[in-house]
């Protein structure tokens, strides 16, 4: 027993002695490499051929910054869970992708003062919009990296089948709903428009703010609001394209059956220009539709590179970030992120992109709204219960009042 | 507990010290990996920890919330218990008639034993992959095989009546490693005992039943145990398949902990989860340990007994 004893605390030393070493080189290992330069870690949620292009563009930082070796980590998927895990560890990167600011903003280094240092122009060439959604409580924490408004993708084939025209810039929702009834086809199976089932709260906002309604006011009080007439209107509208059948509801986003062709619209993000084409739809894109009284109006998901607030080489990483944002970046990216920067959009000619234009008209439009998820201080739980609220609205097989639903989430 | 003579004390020391060493990988390891993290998952229980920033000490009040002012809490555990009491009888019968069949001596076996496992080796993730689009209502092609013979599918992940069910078929689907088991215990009762029963003239239901059951007992006892754990800590399939819907009808005691640490940044929270839970699945399997006294026969057990009485 006595050896099972000693190499029980051996083991349990050599333990702690591990533990000990991981946590020490997780503050001190970025410190320096070998060769005496400043390690930067920097985390991506992307994936495949897209980290190989982010590589490529640290590999070119590297070689022109000699003091610095930016090394990348790529998270994938479960990138949330892993910074997360990371900043509890107090092990969080130097500089990572973000999204999801009011979460973490304890965990970031605000950017003011290093922005300002780069003057006025510096700022003023990204979009006003993005630097909205880029900052909490009035204090920037990410350079805005890319983004996407929402719009509607319409299916080429099937207006022309059904002889319907295409939809233009300025339509309205009765518009929508007008063609969505001539496209839909029981014997062909074909559906007007298609939406989420269960719409992510932080994205159905837009169609609150298009009908001058939000979730919350600026005390974060959802009564009032969630439940006010406008507000109910809007889930009243889309429960009553499914109920009448032009409109399906997806157990995913839409895309799936914007794919597979039965579908003749849907909305969507940027994410789905490159899909739709490669599945071989021939698609177009079209600013959303007003509300009557209201306007065309949309949210955006943007992404942003901020500086972790433990970091030991802000400078170091604010530089890393700044040359990740600027002009050649935006360029390189251009392929799977829209730009964030207006010299980027004049010099590459996308306001006369057929397709992207669209999006940055949108983007234009969306300016001076701030979604519930920067004002709420609890919003993962607001928005698991509005999560809950609006599949009891849209499920098939329970299709409940809005004005009932929504009420009893406001109490 | 050690030996007589000084001379067998060093030898049974010395014989003893190599067997240690060769495990201490897995003892460090799971003294790293396994009681570090538990040991400081119990501790963070009584700490209001959000990540992002400092955790503070907050007793037991982690606890008192769960019990008292969490609603989800009761729902989560009641759909995972309801899940434990479909799932696991039913992988059980399953496990062992596809045990049954695999040891029928009939051509082409192998090649049977190998699908029937093959599930097993996929990972989960895959797995849930593929029974989304097989279970999806609209394009999905369990719904339109329903439709050939005449059945109107239901929406398996849109209605929360089936979800539920939709999760126990896909999670049948990992039946392989349990049927493995049955398999060898099954294929290690003599040959005999059957002879002996045909010749009496028992039908192959009553060879069944009477030897065939009572013989691998231990190996079922096993099995209710593991597949209790497993059901208990279901996560994977929900997370991928359902994400907790369709109207938090799938809301798995696994996922309520996911989502309270990693969503919600509750990690002191969604510790005093994980803590109950271990402690139900403890009194569980306690329960059935107790209870194995009286439906398990060990052979060797009875054996030795009677040798204690010479």
């Amino acid at each position: 027993m006595k050896l099972v004893k000693s190499i029980l605390s051996v083991a349990i030393a050599s333990g702690l002695l591990l533990a000990g070493c991981s946590s020490s080189s997780g503050n001190g290992g970025s410190d320096k490499t070998a060769d005496g330069k400043v390690k930067i870690r920097f985390a991506t949620w992307d994936v495949g051929d897209d980290v190989k292009l982010q590589q490529g563009l640290i590999d070119k930082f590297n070689e022109t910054h000699k003091d610095i070796n930016v090394v990348l980590e790529a998270y994938g998927s479960d990138y949330d869970t892993k910074i997360t895990a990371g900043m509890g560890a107090k092990d969080a990167p130097d500089v990572m992708y973000m999204w999801n600011y009011p979460q973490y903003k304890d965990a970031l280094e605000p950017l003011d003062s290093y922005i300002e240092k780069e003057g006025a122009e510096y700022k003023d060439n990204f979009y006003e919009t993005l630097w909205n959604y880029n900052s909490v409580d009035e204090k920037v924490l990410g350079l805005p990296v890319g983004y996407t408004t929402h719009v509607v993708y319409y299916n080429k084939a099937l207006f022309d089948q059904a002889g319907v025209e295409y939809p233009k810039a300025g339509w309205t929702w009765e518009d929508l709903q007008a063609t969505a009834k001539k496209l839909t086809n029981k014997e062909t199976k074909v559906t007007g428009f298609a939406f989420s089932g269960k719409p992510d709260p932080y994205d159905f906002e837009m169609y609150l703010w298009g009908n001058n309604a939000a979730y919350v006011d600026k005390n974060g009080k959802l009564k009032g609001n969630l439940d006010s007439k406008k507000s109910v209107d809007v889930f009243e509208m889309f429960q009553k394209m499914e109920k009448s059948g032009i409109a399906i509801t997806s157990e995913g986003s839409g895309d799936t059956e914007m794919k597979s062709g039965k579908v003749a619209m849907f909305v969507y993000g940027a994410w789905g220009l490159t899909p739709l084409k490669e599945a071989g739809i021939d698609y177009g894109v079209v600013e959303l539709p007003k509300f009557k009284d209201g306007k065309s109006v949309s949210i955006l998901s943007s992404s942003g590179i901020s500086v972790s607030k433990d970091s030991k080489h802000k400078k170091e990483a604010f530089e890393f970030i700044k040359f990740w944002t600027n002009e050649e970046a935006n360029k390189a990216r251009i392929a799977f992120e829209l730009p964030v920067l207006k010299s980027v959009v004049k010099s590459e000619k996308l306001e006369q992109d057929e397709l992207r234009s669209v999006f940055y008209s949108m983007l234009e439009k969306s300016d001076g709204y701030t979604p519930s998820s920067f004002i709420v201080d609890d919003w993962s739980e607001v928005s698991d219960n509005l999560n809950l609220v609006f599949e009891q609205i849209f499920n098939p097989s329970s299709l409940m009042d809005p004005k009932k639903a929504l009420s009893s989430v406001v109490e | 507990m050690f030996g007589k003579s000084k001379k067998a004390n060093s030898y049974q020391l010395v014989g003893r010290k190599v067997p240690y060493l060769f495990i201490s990988p897995w003892i460090i390891g799971f003294l790293v990996f396994t009681l570090g993290p538990l040991a400081f998952s119990l501790v963070m229980s009584f700490f209001d920890w959000p990540i992002t920033s400092d955790a503070t000490f907050i007793g037991i009040d982690n606890y008192k919330k769960m019990f008292t002012n969490d609603p989800q809490f009761y729902k989560s555990l009641w759909i995972t218990l309801k899940f434990a009491a479909i799932f696991v009888p039913l992988n059980l019968v399953i496990a062992l008639i596809l045990a049954l069949l695999i040891t029928q001596p009939v051509k082409g076996m192998k090649f049977f034993r190998t699908i029937f496992y093959m599930p097993a080796v996929v990972s989960g993730v895959a797995i849930s992959i593929i029974w989304g689009w097989i279970f999806n209502s609209e394009y999905g092609i369990l719904n339109y095989i329903l439709s050939l013979i005449g059945i109107d599918g239901p929406r398996w992940l849109i209605d929360p009546k089936w979800a539920i069910l939709t999760i126990v078929i896909a999670s049948a689907w990992g039946v392989g490693t349990m049927m493995l088991i049955f398999y060898t215990d099954i294929k290690g009762i003599p040959a005999e005992i059957y002879e002996a029963a045909a010749i009496d003239g028992a039908s192959p239901l009553r060879q069944f039943i009477s030897i065939t059951i009572p013989s691998i007992t231990p190996t079922i006892l096993f099995n209710v145990i593991t597949s209790v754990i497993a059901a208990l800590q279901q996560l994977t399939l929900v997370i991928l398949l359902t994400g907790g819907g369709p109207l938090k009808s799938t809301y798995f005691y696994g996922l309520y902990v996911f989502n309270n640490a990693f969503k919600h940044h509750r990690l002191g929270y969604a510790s005093a989860n994980a803590w109950f839970m271990f402690i139900v699945i403890l009194i569980l399997t306690m329960i059935i340990f107790k209870s194995s006294s009286t439906w398990v026969f060990y052979e060797n057990e009875v054996k030795k007994e009677g040798k204690k009485k010479k």
